[in-house]
């Protein structure tokens, strides 16, 4: 009895193994190698199936990719399509900026980086089941990047609507960025098209230009059609100007619906066309209409192009280090023109990962400071950008617990003597303490002093001195203007002195991303001095003004009397 | 020596059997969400065909109308207002938007070739909620709004056809060409990433034996040729009954009543 069972045990394991067996062999053989290099270097992130659930990938936004979707953001391929090899072979070589997809350049040898090639495109069948190789993208018609081409595209930015998402100015703060997620359910924001260094794919104008013709499969971003198809530019700008409209004369509102005709004709031969049912006078409009789109695409990337410097800007240090520059005059207001007189110093900023909870995602790029003084006081200009304005704590059931958006700029209690001595500890200080000026999007013309010793242990100062404060929020840009004079009687705060080098460090918090508290965003100690006004100019300069006035008013009198007598 | 080596042979066994069930479980999940295909379908004249018909309703708390909040484009979007659309009860609990068909269907009629296969774009609503696309069919999307949307419909491990096209409010008919679906599956979900309350699903269906409910919870199967079938429905709030379908047979030119009552998916 015991043996028949056994034995039928062993048949029913039998045979499920051989289903085991023939579900093995229906992926293709992969080479040995780029299995081994991927679960090597690659499965802690995106899982030893490939679906994007290794160990590490729950703390990581946007997640490690899945690869049994099948979806590549990157792609040389139109929409729909899988992309090339070489697609991908790029991509693991560089990595994707912005996000924790290293570059393996350097790490791994080209060889292995074509093996783990073709052992995560077994992840997705859909890669066997092709049989013509994924349609590509053409590049033809590139119009070559020039300040014409760029301010027609402007206008075309307003057309394919890409502001809806990415903001009037690109800043990523497009009305519908709050809500935007990606294929799996995870919040997923607009690139800031002013950095372009955090392009996931490059920030080539045919970069820019396969994005957007191609669409980002995975995310929110689509692909993109003619917004105004069989309309010539000069007919599409007008269109825009005469849809923007309250009321339109008789002529406008027939020359409009000429127009929406035109290009309602046009969209219907764009659908026979793909139905292969068009005649031969309806190609030509679709050729003209396709040539026109084309020339429309090029522009768009031209400015899209031109919103970003073309490189991230080098951080304060060396010859980049943040001058407060001396004025006799009166220091700026916020808004003031002087402002614009200034090179900013960029300070980028990374997430807090230090301390729990840390922040492993963060979306404040950097901030931006200028800053000038005079005989009394000091004054700085803060820029960063967040593609959300949050006042407060808000709870929803979308987009989850949202804090309020805050910044906090550290420096030491005293300047250490010299480069070399002993700062406080970066992360607000420790046993030695630090003085902070911190500022809340709630509270917004106000920056509040405190001394912290510790990430966790900040307090108020009991003093708060004379700060002034003023602040701004648009189109996905903070501006934060603070005043202080340069010398104060409070023991615990920073005294200042021209010529002198002053650490500087800052905590910013973007509140739609979850930051609070320790959840933040990060930069280490930079400095930054008053800069000595050259001596001639300070010391000099305005006795000898006086010495001079002096002596013509002496001169002057003489003559009158001279005269008199 | 004999009885070591079974023993070997067993646990060996069992490691592959383990195996084969993890590697499996992910997809299993998946699958109780999804509908249910025949392997292969062929379509032939239905002469003297049934009729299968029939009311969904609701049991259980009908949760309070959540109405959707207009973040955007107020005077196009905020005409109207706007309420979840994931669970619809009408009158005497009946369910709208609820898939009821056929599961092992493997002969029957063709599809009705002059059906529209449309999403409309209104006041920043998908309608209809839920709409069935056979296979290989093109999905024409309307855009009835003064304002830009996009039309995502996420991508299917079948399919790889995740379409994400922009649709301006110039374009008030927009025919999805190149996203020709290969394969029956779904139901899949439809977004507008512009305007983020708009839901709605599509399902890649590969023979005519869908319906989906209407407000009074009704449906019609019809033409259905004489025979046995499994009845399944899917509801993207209440799940689907793949695990345990209800069996109905149809005869020659009569008619079947099969009325469901669903209760929230846990
Ligand atoms: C530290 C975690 C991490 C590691 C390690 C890692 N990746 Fe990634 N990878 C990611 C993340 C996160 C993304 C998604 C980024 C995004 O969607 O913007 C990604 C995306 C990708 C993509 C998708 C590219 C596209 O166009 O969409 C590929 C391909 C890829 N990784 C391959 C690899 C390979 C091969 C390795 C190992 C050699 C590897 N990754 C190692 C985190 C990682
Ligand atoms: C529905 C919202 C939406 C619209 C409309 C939109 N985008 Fe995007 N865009 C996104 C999202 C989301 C991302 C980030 C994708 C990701 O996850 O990597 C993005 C990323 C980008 C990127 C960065 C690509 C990279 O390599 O990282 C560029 C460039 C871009 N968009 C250009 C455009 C242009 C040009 C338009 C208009 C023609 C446009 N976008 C319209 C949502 C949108």
């Amino acid at each position: 009895m015991r043996t028949k069972n056994v034995v039928h045990l062993v048949l029913i394991l039998g045979l499920l193994s051989v289903l085991n067996l023939t579900y093995a062999q229906d992926t293709p053989e992969v080479s040995e190698e780029g299995k081994e290099v991927y679960e090597e270097s690659c499965a802690h992130c995106h899982g030893i199936e490939g679906r994007g659930d290794g160990s590490a990938a729950e703390n990581l936004l946007p997640r490690p990719r899945d690869f049994t979707r099948g979806l590549y953001k990157i792609r040389s391929t139109e929409s729909g399509q899988l992309p090339t090899d070489q697609d991908l072979f790029d991509i693991i070589t560089i990595g994707m900026p912005g996000s924790s997809m290293p570059g393996w350049e350097t790490s791994l040898s080209a060889n292995d980086r074509w093996e783990v090639v073709a052992y995560i495109k077994t992840f997705y069948d859909g890669f066997k089941e092709s049989e013509t190789p994924p349609r590509q993208i053409s590049l033809e018609g590139k119009i070559p990047y020039s300040e014409d081409s760029v301010e027609i595209g402007k206008v075309l930015y307003t057309q394919f609507a890409c502001f809806e998402c990415h903001g009037n100015l690109g800043r990523g703060d497009g009305t519908s960025a709050p809500t935007l997620q990606d294929e799996w359910g995870f919040k997923s924001w607009p690139a800031n098209l002013t950095q372009s260094w955090n392009y996931r794919g490059g920030n080539g104008i045919d970069d820019i230009y396969k994005r957007f013709i191609g669409g980002i499969a995975g995310s929110a971003m689509p692909m993109f059609e003619d917004p105004a198809f069989g309309l010539t530019i000069e007919q599409s700008k007008r269109y825009n100007e005469l849809d923007s409209k309250v009321e339109m004369t008789e002529s406008e509102e027939e020359e409009y619906n000429q127009l929406d005709e035109k290009m309602g004709n046009a969209y219907e031969i764009l659908d026979l066309m793909a139905d292969g049912d068009a005649t031969e006078e309806q190609k030509q409009i679709y050729d003209t209409a396709m040539k026109a789109f084309n020339v429309k695409s090029w522009h768009l990337a031209n400015y899209v192009k031109s919103l970003s410097p073309e490189k991230q800007p080098e951080p304060a240090i060396g010859k980049n280090v943040l001058r407060s520059q001396y004025t006799i005059n009166e220091l700026p207001e916020i808004a003031d023109a002087a402002w614009e007189t200034l090179e900013s110093s960029y300070f980028p900023l990374v997430g807090q990962i230090i301390v729990e909870p840390r922040q492993f995602n963060p979306t404040i790029d950097s901030v931006n400071v200028k800053s000038f003084y005079n005989d009394t006081e000091v004054v700085f200009l803060f820029t960063w950008d967040d593609r959300t304005h949050n006042t407060e704590v808000e709870e929803d059931e979308d987009t989850g617990t949202t804090f309020e958006d805050a910044i906090a700029i550290q420096f030491p209690v005293k300047v250490p003597k010299g480069p070399t001595a002993e700062k406080p500890y970066f992360l607000w200080g420790g046993r030695k303490a630090v003085y902070l000026w911190q500022w809340k999007a709630s509270d917004a013309d106000k920056v509040t002093e405190l001394t912290a010793k510790g990430i966790n242990n900040a307090e108020a100062q009991e003093v708060q001195g004379d700060i002034q404060a003023k602040s701004e929020y648009t189109d996905g840009q903070y501006k934060l203007w603070v005043k202080r004079a340069l010398k104060t009687d409070d023991k615990k705060d920073l005294q200042l002195e021209s010529g002198v080098f002053v650490p500087i460090a800052f905590s910013a918090w973007d509140g739609a991303n979850g930051d609070v508290d320790t959840k933040r965003v990060i930069s280490s100690w930079y400095s930054f001095v008053l800069e000595p006004v050259p001596s001639s100019r300070r010391f000099i300069y305005p006795p000898l003004v006086a010495l001079l006035s002096f002596g013509l008013l002496v001169g002057l009198r003489q003559f009158v009397r001279q005269r008199n007598t | 020596m004999k009885t070591k080596m079974l023993t070997c042979l067993i646990l060996l066994f069992a490691f592959g059997f383990g195996l084969f069930v993890f590697a499996d479980s992910h997809e299993k999940e998946e699958e109780m969400n999804k509908l249910v295909f025949p392997k292969a379908y062929k379509s032939t004249t239905v002469k003297d065909g049934g009729k299968i018909s029939g009311v969904v309703k609701f049991e259980g708390e009908v949760p309070e109308k959540k109405k959707l909040e207009i973040t955007k484009d107020p005077k196009v979007c905020g005409v109207t207002d706007k309420f979840d659309e994931s669970l619809v009860v009408g009158d005497g609990m009946a369910l709208k938007n609820t898939i009821v068909y056929l599961m092992d269907i493997s002969q029957g009629k063709d599809f009705d070739k002059d059906a529209k296969v449309e999403i409309d774009q209104k006041d920043c609503r998908f309608d209809p909620h839920v709409q069935i696309i056979p296979v290989g069919t093109v999905l024409t999307m309307l855009n009835n709004d003064k304002a830009t949307h996009n039309v995502h419909i996420f991508g299917t491990k079948k399919n790889n056809t995740e379409i994400n096209i922009q649709q301006t409010k110039n374009r008030k008919k927009m025919r999805l060409t190149r996203f020709k679906s290969k394969n029956a599956e779904g139901p899949v979900e439809v977004k507008c990433d512009i305007h983020g309350w708009m839901k709605a699903w599509v399902a890649y269906v590969p023979h005519p034996y869908f319906a989906v409910t209407n407000e009074k919870g009704e449906f019609t199967l019809e033409d259905v040729p004489a025979g046995t079938y499994k009845l399944g429905y899917w509801h993207e709030a209440c799940g689907t009954n793949n695990k345990e379908p209800v069996t109905v047979t149809v005869t020659a030119g009569g008619e079947v009543k099969q009325d469901f009552t669903l209760k929230l998916k846990k």
